[in-house]
C-alpha cells in the first residue's frame, strides 16, 4: 500500500528461474515433484445450462495424496472451473481469477461473463508459457447464455458443447462421444457426467474415489459434492487385533516420566483482544 | 502570518501552523461540508446509509451517478465531498478487500477495511506535493466479530465509530435531528424511515426515488451463519450489504 515504493518491472519474460533450474538439474538435483491431480474432469451443455463433473483423487507421483479433494473451483456465483494438472497451480490461478472477476463485476456494475474469466485465464497462462500447469474446464451461465470452454496450460482455448480434460479424459470422452445429445434434461446430463467420470475413475490410475458435480443454470448453481461414491471403504469382515499375552516378554520395567509436578495459578485476566 | 485563514501556513500540507493545525486539512473538511448531505444510522438489526443524489442540472443522466458503493458483500460506503476522490477510494477499497480475501479466505471485518481506507487517506496528508482527499466517508458493514458497525473517516485519516452520523452540507441540523430521534433499540425499518425524514429536512427540491440513494446492512440469521461455517473455499458468503432498488425506495417514501 506504500504510495512511494516502486519496483522496476522490466519488459518481457523473466527466465532467470529457468536458468537456475537447468543448472541444478544438470548437477543431479531435479525439480521437486508437484502434486498433480491426475484427474478426470468434464463439462457438458444441457437444455437449461451446464453440468461440470470431476473425480476427487489427487496424486503425488504414484501415491494418492488426497482421496477426496475438490476440483470444481468457484469463479463467481454462476461460473465454475474444474482444474486438472498441478493442484497448486489450479487452486491459485482460479482463486486469483475469481478475485479479479469480483473486482471487475463491481467496477462494471454488471453480472460477470464466462468469456471474461476465459480471457483472463488464457492471457495469464500464455504469459507463463505453459509453466503454470493448469488445464481447466470453465463453464457457467451469464447474461448471454450458457458457455463451456477448455483452457490448456499454454493458453489455447476451445469452445464446445462437451469437453473432458486430465489423464482420464480419453475414457470420459469415449462415454460422451457415445451418449451426448443436444437438449438433454438435467437428470440425463447428470447421468452422463456420472458415467463419464466413472469411466475415468475405473479405467485411469490418476483418477479415483468419488464423483463431484456442479449444475449451473440461469437461476441457480447446485454444487453436488460427492454426488456418487462408488469407492466407499467396506467394513472389515473380522477384527485383526491380537490378544494380550500373544508376545511373551521376559522383563518388565515401568518408569514414571513425571518426576515432580507443581501447579501454579496464572493471572485470571482475559486477553485484551479489544484493542480500541 | 497567522491570519484567520492560516496565511502562509495554509498552502503547504507539510507545515504545521503555529496553533498546531494542518490548515490544508481544515480546508479539506470545508470542501466536504460543501458536499451533498449523507447520513448513516445503526439499528439494532442492521445499518442504513443514505444520501442525496443531487445533479448540477436536469440534463444530467442521474442513473449513472453512484454515491453509495458496494465494496465487498458485507461492506458499503457513502460519501460527502469530491466525487472523483470517492471513486479512487472505492477502487482502492475493493482491491484491498480482495487482497484480504486472498490471504484469509474471508472478507475483511468493517474495522479492518476502515483502517485501510483511513491509512490511504492519511498518507495523502503526509507527503509533499499531494493534497488530502476531499471526502468524508461513512463505512457500514457487518462482520461476525463485532456485528454491524458504522464508521466515519475524515480527510485527515481519523476514523471513529458512530451510532448515527451525518456529513456534508446539512450535517449540523441533521445530527441534531438524529440526536433527538435516535435510541439504542431502533429497528432497521424505523432507522430507514428516520434516515428519510432527516434527509428531507435539508432537501432542496423534490425527494423521489431518483434523487436519493439508500444502502442497507442486514444481519444474517442463525441458519445463514450455520451454512457459512460449513462452506468450503468453493462458496462465498451471502451479501449482507445491498443497495435498495428504486422500487423499494419509492415504497419507503410512500410510507
Amino acid at each position: 500500500m506504500a504510495a512511494a515504493a516502486t519496483v522496476y518491472n522490466p519488459v518481457g519474460f523473466d527466465f532467470s528461474n529457468q536458468i537456475r533450474n537447468n543448472f541444478l538439474a544438470d548437477r543431479g538435483i531435479p525439480l521437486p515433484k508437484a502434486t498433480s491431480t491426475g484427474t478426470t474432469i468434464v463439462g457438458c451443455l444441457f437444455k437449461d445450462g451446464i453440468v461440470l463433473g470431476a473425480d476427487t483423487r489427487a496424486t503425488e507421483g504414484e501415491i494418492v495424496a488426497d482421496k477426496n479433494c475438490e476440483k470444481i473451483h468457484y469463479i463467481t456465483e454462476s461460473i465454475r472451473c474444474c482444474g486438472a494438472g498441478t493442484a497448486a497451480d489450479t487452486e491459485f490461478t482460479t482463486a486469483m481469477i475469481s478475485s479479479n472477476m469480483e473486482l471487475h463485476a463491481l467496477s462494471t456494475g454488471r453480472k460477470p461473463r464466462v468469456v471474461t474469466a476465459m480471457t483472463m485465464l488464457k492471457q495469464y497462462l500464455f504469459r507463463y508459457q505453459g509453466h503454470v500447469g493448469a488445464a481447466l474446464v470453465l463453464g457457467g451461465v451469464d447474461a448471454t447464455g450458457p458457455h463451456l470452454f477448455t483452457i490448456h496450460p499454454h493458453g489455447s482455448t476451445d469452445k464446445l458443447p462437451y469437453v473432458t480434460m486430465g489423464s482420464g479424459s480419453l475414457a470420459a470422452m469415449a462415454v460422451f462421444e457415445a451418449q451426448w445429445k443436444p437438449s438433454m434434461t438435467r437428470e440425463e446430463a447428470l447421468d452422463l457426467v456420472n458415467a463419464a467420470i466413472s469411466a475415468g475413475i475405473f479405467n485411469d490410475l490418476g483418477s479415483g474415489s468419488n464423483v463431484d458435480a456442479c449444475v449451473i443454470t440461469a437461476t441457480k448453481t447446485d454444487m453436488l459434492r460427492n454426488f456418487v461414491k462408488p469407492n466407499e471403504r467396506v467394513t472389515k469382515e473380522r477384527t485383526y487385533g491380537f490378544r494380550r499375552g500373544t508376545t511373551a516378554f521376559t522383563k518388565e520395567e515401568i518408569r514414571n516420566l513425571v518426576v515432580h509436578e507443581e501447579i501454579i495459578g496464572v493471572r485470571d485476566d482475559a486477553m485484551d483482544v479489544d484493542g480500541s | 502570518m497567522a491570519s484567520a485563514d492560516g496565511g502562509a501556513y495554509s498552502y503547504s500540507l507539510t507545515v504545521f501552523s503555529p496553533s498546531g493545525k494542518l490548515v490544508q486539512i481544515e480546508h479539506a473538511l470545508a470542501a466536504v461540508s460543501q458536499g451533498t448531505t449523507s447520513l448513516g444510522i445503526k439499528a439494532s438489526n442492521g445499518i442504513v446509509i443514505a444520501t442525496e443524489k443531487k445533479s448540477s442540472s436536469i440534463l444530467v443522466d442521474d442513473s449513472m451517478i453512484e454515491r453509495v458503493a458496494v465494496i465487498c458483500p458485507n461492506i458499503g460506503i457513502v460519501y460527502s465531498g469530491m466525487g472523483p476522490d470517492f471513486r479512487v477510494l472505492v477502487a482502492r477499497a475493493r482491491k484491498s478487500a480482495q487482497a484480504y480475501w486472498k490471504i484469509y479466505g474471508e472478507y475483511p471485518p468493517t474495522r479492518v477495511l476502515t483502517q485501510e481506507l483511513a491509512n490511504i487517506m492519511q498518507q495523502a496528508t503526509h507527503s509533499g506535493g499531494i493534497r488530502p482527499f476531499g471526502v468524508s466517508l461513512l463505512v457500514a458493514g457487518w462482520d461476525v466479530n463485532r456485528g454491524s458497525t458504522l464508521y466515519q473517516v475524515d480527510p485527515s485519516g481519523s476514523y471513529w465509530a458512530w451510532k448515527a452520523s451525518a456529513i456534508g452540507k446539512n450535517m449540523v441540523n441533521a445530527k441534531t435531528f438524529l440526536e433527538k430521534r435516535y435510541n439504542d433499540d431502533i429497528s432497521l425499518e424505523d432507522a430507514i424511515h428516520t434516515a428519510l425524514l432527516t434527509l428531507k429536512e435539508g432537501f432542496e427540491g423534490q425527494m423521489t426515488e431518483k434523487t436519493i440513494e439508500i444502502g442497507v446492512v442486514t444481519v444474517p440469521t442463525e441458519e445463514d451463519l450455520e451454512g457459512w461455517s460449513i462452506s468450503s473455499a468453493n462458496t462465498r458468503p451471502k451479501p449482507t450489504f445491498r443497495k435498495l432498488t428504486e422500487e423499494e425506495v419509492r415504497d419507503y417514501l410512500a410510507l
